[in-house]
């Protein structure tokens, strides 16, 4: 342990006295202040806000990835290549300790730096609206929309399989298929078009969606039901009429006495943007199955439906303050994860190649989600064999977009612990400690000395 | 274990990337270190002298054979705590300072805050770097890193000490208390395996050589062995007057032998001494290291009682202080025509300091005959000069007198 210690103590020393992390530090502390002030967004505070979370932490997250890789590869490649390693694994340490040794230290100085950072960028986040003038609306939208952690109910999309087969069938019997088509594709058509029939509201009816488990935080607060409309015929001054329900899910559905409020207004929108309707948090029954139902205003003469991510309810269920917390760990998962990989890469290779390595596959994971999507697509067309290879590296990449922190903190959604959680056990437990794993074990084989021209 | 070192038909080929264009760089090689010798490898560059401890350190994999190190293997964490190491160029971390790095090397033996404390003040001391020991070891120059090198080869005790071409780059005072060192350390029962080109430094610290020759074996033995001269004899005396020496010839001519006379010759080694210790008498500002002839008292005694390594070895340690002991030079015979190109670098040193103090000495006659015994006595009276300088200095900057004595016990028997 003491020659662990002494390793990491001596990585952190290399990269404070080489410079390299200064860089980044004059950096960062050169673009957070200005962004904090010249970050406007879309001009009102809550924009300003977002705007200024989202830069900032993306280009501190961005800064410190790229260090971790640096450094990472650096202080182990330049020991092997500057052979300073032969006095260091000549004393007693075994050779994984040598390598955690390594991995401690840059994980230490991530911890830090992440932590400094963080801090700066949280402190100006909040100080943003006193040194702002900023209207009392403008504030309560802020408090509401921005300052708060808010756990997101979506409605999955209703499985109409069945419905679909029939209506295949029926077009079989009639000999109405279109013999132009695939099978596949009649019956995506057919699934998106039921579907979509599911969404969707002709003029005086009636759309419920039922959401289980809401557990506000606060009994004061409000619920939020966030929507977009999207309409069959443009009405002449693009907004439409929606009348909303919101409580106990047995009044809404079966018209059974409800204990709590039922909230019912209307409300005029714009179509093809978002909206969000506070309701008070009241009118969640005891139980937590709430009803949200929408009634398609007889004023409105065109049906009016719902995207497939169109209808969510938003409640604050946590601080600001804890999701910024959760945030950060998330950024530290990916240092940590990124670390191993720089250490397993310098491993066996020299310092340019293996900086390329991971730039390459930190750049690949941060859009993973895209890389997967167009693998999947190709892998219909090329071989099997192919496909599958393919198809577990890239399982093996993190997903960083996935569980990106801007993600969470500018729309002001909840970051669950249970989430954290599964990006730990993914990205550090099973992916980083695998690549760490492989990585000890091509330097326990490896001849030091060894010269790679 | 009965040999410090030992390899089995060791075997070391490179291969290129492709498996083809292979280099034997160490060729069915069975070598034995006997426990407390020193034992030197010589031979012509690329014979494979560093392949050869880079394969007991564990640094490369042999092709074919094995080594044994203390009776273990070389890579090893418990062998590896028993073992000073310096590679044959000072490879450090720029960034720390003198200090830093021996306190980084400590800390990788596990080596206790008070005894790291103490052992690197030691060795700052011995190393004579405790003046730059705050700046970083980037900015030394090449002799500066190599002393820091050897300072980091000794923080354990080890028990085997294993150097790459220890002395290049060091001044002629660090190479002889490098010298100085080795002996000390055999003295106290420990192991060198050393490699080196500089014939004359193996030949005044090496108990046993083995010469290389493209990775294999070609000569071994002991040095005494292999060099002394059974046909010759030389006798060495104070200055004596002409008619006695006359009478020597004479007697010797009756052998029907013949004989040189000439006055011996003082190494440069040891004016070179002298001089720079009149340069640090005056107390001359110096940015480089500061040579003396001190050994680190860890290195040669017991220091911290509650330090078991400190322990067992003080246990080897002979009595200090007698001459006899550290008596680190043979004499060899001075071919007064090999002298001359001495006497013209002395003379042209000379003429550049300070007159006074670097007047040629010529106090001894020397005969070299045959076949007359003699036992090798040197000029006493130039080491006292020296030492007293030293460790007059030493005293003059508040040093205890066990140090004084110590020194004088390191030194005596120079020549
Ligand atoms: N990593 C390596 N790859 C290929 N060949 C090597 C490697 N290391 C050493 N060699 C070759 O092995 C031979 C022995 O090299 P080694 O360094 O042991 O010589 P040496 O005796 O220490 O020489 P010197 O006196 O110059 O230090 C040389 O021919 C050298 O070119
Ligand atoms: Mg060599």
């Amino acid at each position: 342990m003491h020659s662990i210690w002494a390793i990491a103590t001596n990585t952190i020393k290399q990269a404070v006295r080489m410079k390299v992390a200064a860089v980044f530090l004059i950096l960062l502390f050169v673009l957070l202040p200005v962004m904090g002030f010249s970050a406007t967004g879309d001009g009102t505070l809550k924009g300003r806000l977002q705007t200024f979370v989202s830069y900032g932490l993306s280009l501190t997250s961005f800064l410190l990835c790229l260090l971790t890789i640096i450094i990472s590869i650096y202080s182990v490649t330049s020991d092997i290549e500057q052979r300073q390693i032969y006095t260091v694994i000549t004393k007693p340490i075994r050779r994984f300790e040598f390598l955690l040794g390594k991995l401690l230290g840059v994980v230490l100085l991530d911890v830090v730096l992440l932590s400094l950072f963080a801090t700066i960028i949280y402190t100006i986040t909040i100080y943003i609206p006193e040194f702002l003038n900023t209207t009392e609306a403008e504030r309560i939208q802020a408090n509401n929309e921005f300052f708060t952690a808010r756990a997101a109910l979506t409605v999955p999309a209703v499985d109409v399989s069945r419905e679909v087969e029939d209506t295949y069938r029926k077009l079989e019997r009639s000999n109405a298929l279109p013999d132009n088509i695939s099978h596949e594709e009649i019956i995506a058509r057919l699934t998106m078009q039921k579907q979509l029939a599911k969404r969707a509201a002709d003029v005086g009816q009636v759309l419920v969606w039922e959401f289980d488990n809401v557990k506000p935080r606060d009994p004061n607060g409000n619920l939020f039901i966030k929507f977009k409309y999207d309409v069959a015929v443009n009405p002449p001054d693009m907004q439409v009429y929606g009348r909303w329900f919101a409580g106990d899910y047995q009044y809404i559905r079966y018209g059974t006495e409800s204990e709590t409020p039922i909230y019912d207004r209307i409300h005029k929108h714009s179509v093809r943007n978002f909206h969000e309707i506070a309701v008070p948090v009241d009118v969640v029954p005891e139980h937590g199955h709430l009803a949200v139902a929408f009634l398609n205003d007889p004023l409105n003469n065109t049906v009016i439906f719902f995207p497939p991510d169109g209808i969510e309810v938003l409640y604050k269920a946590d601080t600001f303050t804890g999701n910024f917390v959760r945030a950060v760990l998330l950024i530290l998962f990916r240092l940590i994860f990124l670390a191993c990989l720089g250490i397993l890469a310098s491993t066996f290779l020299s310092f340019p190649v293996a900086i390329l390595l991971c730039l390459v596959l930190f750049s690949t994971a941060c859009v993973s989600g895209f890389v997967i999507e167009s693998f999947s697509f190709m892998s219909e067309n090329i071989s099997v064999i192919y496909s599958y290879t393919i198809k577990l590296v890239i399982q093996l990449l993190p997903k960083f977009d996935k569980f990106n922190p801007t993600n969470f903190l500018v729309p002001a959604r909840l970051l669950s612990w249970s989430l954290l959680a599964e990006c730990a056990a993914v990205m550090v437990c099973i992916k980083a400690f695998l690549l760490l794993l492989l990585a000890l074990l091509i330097f326990h084989f490896r001849e030091i000395a060894k010269i790679i021209v | 274990m009965e040999y410090a070192v030992e390899t089995f038909s060791l075997t070391k080929i490179f291969s290129d990337w492709w498996g083809r264009a292979k280099v034997y760089a160490v060729d069915d090689l069975n070598l034995q270190v006997h426990h407390n010798e020193v034992f030197g490898l010589l031979g012509p560059n690329g014979s494979g002298k560093t392949t050869i401890l880079k394969m007991l350190l564990g640094l490369l994999y042999p092709t074919k054979g094995r080594a044994l190190v203390l009776g273990g293997d070389g890579a090893d964490p418990k062998i590896n705590s028993r073992i000073g190491f310096l590679p044959e160029e000072s490879y450090l971390y720029r960034y720390l300072n003198a200090r830093e790095t021996l306190d980084f090397y400590g800390r990788l033996f596990g080596l206790s805050a008070k005894v790291r404390k103490t052992r690197i003040e030691a060795l700052l001391d011995m190393v004579g770097l405790t003046a730059v020991a705050n700046r970083p070891v980037g900015t030394f120059s090449k002799g500066m890193a190599r002393r820091i090198g050897l300072a980091q080869a000794l923080i354990n005790d080890p028990d085997l000490l294993i150097l790459d071409e220890p002395t290049t780059g060091l001044d002629p005072i660090g190479t002889r208390q490098i010298k100085d060192l080795i002996r000390k350390l055999v003295e106290r029962g420990k192991t060198v395996l050393l490699c080196s080109h500089l014939l004359a430094d193996v030949e005044d610290v090496c108990d046993r050589i083995a010469i290389l020759y493209g990775g294999k074996i070609h000569t071994q033995g002991r040095v005494r062995d292999l060099l002394q001269q059974t046909n010759k004899r030389q006798i060495t005396t104070d200055a004596i007057s002409d008619a006695t020496i006359e009478k020597i010839k004479q007697l010797i001519r009756n052998e029907d032998a013949d004989c040189v006379v000439t006055s011996p010759m003082d190494k440069l080694e040891t004016f070179f001494i002298k001089t720079v210790a009149a340069a640090q008498q005056q107390a001359q500002a110096t940015s480089g290291a500061v040579s003396t002839t001190k050994i680190s008292d860890f290195l040669t005694r017991q220091t911290t009682s509650e330090d078991i390594l400190d322990k067992l070895a003080s246990a080897m340690v002979s009595q200090e202080g007698s001459p006899e002991s550290a008596t680190t030079e043979k004499v060899v015979p001075v071919e007064s025509s090999e002298s001359q190109p001495d006497e013209q670098l002395l003379s042209k040193l000379t003429g550049s300091a300070e007159p006074s103090q670097l007047e040629p000495v010529v106090r001894d006659e020397k005969v070299t005959a045959q076949p007359v015994e003699s036992e090798a006595a040197q000029a006493e009276q130039i080491k006292k000069n020296i030492l007293d300088r030293l460790t007059g200095r030493s005293r003059s900057q508040g040093e205890d007198e066990e140090q004084t004595d110590k020194l004088q016990a390191g030194d005596v028997g120079d020549a």
